[in-house]
């Protein structure tokens, strides 16, 4: 049984790592590589060269900028937003079937197709002039956060004790200076936690971008890995260099807040140790 | 809490005030039509070809990934005990999890494509091809590629979800089942399935989400060619809407996606109600 395990997962090892080493490899070759056939499985040569014509060249730095704005928009005020509803689901005297309806709805919009807004809102937002647009990214990117953003902060808020701040509120603070002062401090690995899964999914988005935007003055990275993706001619390298830099972002964030994203994912249902 | 919970009403239910409205008309001329969008749809041959690609494809990924997560997560329950060696398993699957969908899309496109692609130079190797495989042009292996990548991407979560759970049966009801004489399947037939029962629920009512709204890797990996063989329903929707610009079937169409998804949310209430112990 022993050796059967260890087998079927050195298998799966190479399933999951030779793809990505696939990708970070093309994304590295000379050119002369692609001519070669079948390709090498070692780069004759390794250049930056992709990176920087993609980066550079293409002006993916602008599509980064985008991204970068419309994925901190969004934690922001998802933040916010979910901080405005968990709070008082939480901490204030509602009644249950309030809270229950509330937050359910809120973990609705996960399930709500984006096709079905996004065919509305385009309509809508060609006729505002927002059209190809960054405001309108951060807004649709908000509203498709808060089902994690709620979730999660309700899950922690849930975890720190009441008395904590009532001995402040009993010692004559307001609500709101209790909840700065004493709730706040207490949730900060929480804040950082709940910024970095929302940040992380809001980069991942496609659909929104790909639709709402136009041209580089609000396109999002993703978007613009997907242009490079063309029924002609893919200039393989430059793919591979721009699908590297989409992928690294959210890995590298999420690995560092592992700890909480199968938990967030799956809205407190699994509780994660490792 | 009222002025947040108000405006996300207002941002989330009117567009789909909007999508009723817009459905009801003709989009070139504006003129209301009255059901004649939905009544279109039944004529639709396309619309019936994107819905049964839909179908395959849930199908075939549900069924996949829920296998394989759910039995690659007892083997390593089983049979692999150090902490490091789970670490690594947890990592090695967390990875593609979190990796875009459309740089999925991506790598999928440098592994199946002639010339470039890998897939078909180890096949070869092996000796188990002897023509080049041309992986996204023919209808049974483009479904195929797009299929690989969902399984890929999502077999591991719902190894992590059954993993977790597993981890979380009593250590004294399975030692009881033991000295009862429970061994292998039926330890995990009667005593570790009840547990996961909810979980599974769970993963299920999310993989069907997700794979009937899919979008992001098909459309960088096979644009819902060739042909229409991939074109599920969010890309079929898209072509109507953006490519031909009729906003007005297109939202009837939605309607109709609405509707299925909202039954997928109406089953996961039941379960994720029970486990967060509302």
């Amino acid at each position: 049984m022993r050796t059967v395990g260890v087998v079927v997962l050195a298998l799966l090892a190479v399933v999951y790592l030779f793809p990505f080493y696939w990708m970070v490899t093309t994304a590295v070759r000379p050119l002369a590589d692609f001519y070669q056939f079948p390709a090498p499985i070692f780069p004759s040569e390794v250049t930056l060269e992709p990176f920087s014509s993609v980066m550079i060249g293409r002006q993916f730095v602008t599509l980064l900028r985008n991204s970068l704005i419309a994925c901190l928009g969004a934690v922001v005020f998802g933040i916010a937003i979910g901080m405005l509803i968990a709070y008082p689901v939480t901490r204030l005297p509602v009644p249950p079937a309030f809270r229950r309806g509330l937050l359910n709805w809120i973990l609705s919009l996960r399930f709500l197709p984006p096709i079905v807004v996004v065919i509305p809102f385009f309509d809508i937002i060609r006729r505002l002039g927002l059209y190809d647009a960054l405001g309108s990214l951060v807004l649709l990117y908000t509203v498709f956060s808060l089902p994690f953003a709620t979730w999660m902060l309700r899950g922690f808020l849930l975890e720190v004790p009441l008395e904590i701040e009532e001995a402040a509120l009993i010692d004559g603070a307001s609500r709101l200076r209790a909840f700065f002062t004493v709730l706040l401090p207490q949730l900060a690995p929480a804040l950082l936690a709940t910024a970095v899964i929302t940040f992380a999914l809001a980069w991942s988005e496609f659909m929104f971008g790909f639709i709402l935007t136009a041209t580089q003055r609000s396109q999002t990275f993703p978007i613009g890995v997907a242009s490079l993706v063309t029924q002609f001619q893919i200039i393989w390298n430059e793919m591979a260099a721009a699908g590297t830099v989409a992928a690294i972002v959210p890995i590298l964030l999420l690995l560092f807040a592992r700890r909480y994203v199968v938990t967030a994912l799956t809205f407190g249902a699994v509780r994660e140790k490792a | 809490m009222a002025p947040p919970v108000l405006l996300l009403a207002a941002l989330v239910i009117y567009p789909l005030v909007y999508n009723v409205v817009l459905s009801l008309r003709n989009y070139r001329t504006g003129e209301f039509v009255g059901l004649h969008n939905f009544a279109r749809a039944f004529d639709d041959p396309l619309f019936f070809a994107s819905l049964r690609a839909t179908g395959v494809y849930v199908s075939w990924a549900l069924a996949t990934e829920i296998l394989l997560g759910l039995a690659l997560a007892l083997l390593v329950h089983r049979t692999i005990r150090s902490g490091w060696a789970r670490t690594l398993i947890y990592v090695l699957f967390f990875i593609p999890m979190v990796t875009p969908p459309v740089v999925a899309g991506v790598i999928a496109r440098l592994m199946y494509s002639p010339n470039y692609g890998v897939i078909n130079v180890a096949l070869a190797k092996l000796g188990l091809i002897d023509t080049e495989i041309l992986w996204l042009s023919e209808p049974g292996t483009a479904m195929f590629a797009v299929l690989s990548v969902d399984v890929w991407q999502w077999m591991p979560f719902v190894f992590l979800v059954c993993f977790a759970g597993l981890q979380s049966v009593p250590m004294d009801t399975v030692e009881a089942a033991r000295v009862d004489g429970a061994g292998g399947w039926r330890l995990f037939r009667h005593v570790e399935l009840p547990y996961l029962r909810s979980l599974l629920m769970l993963v299920v009512v999310f993989r069907f989400t997700d794979t009937f709204r899919v979008f992001d890797h098909v459309q960088v990996l096979t644009g819902g060619g060739p042909g229409a063989s991939t074109e599920f329903l969010s890309l079929y929707l898209y072509r109507i809407a953006f490519k031909f610009f009729n906003l007005s079937y297109a939202a009837a169409l939605s309607l109709f996606v609405l509707a299925v998804a909202s039954v997928a949310f109406a089953v996961l209430g039941r379960y994720l109600g029970k486990e967060v112990g509302e």
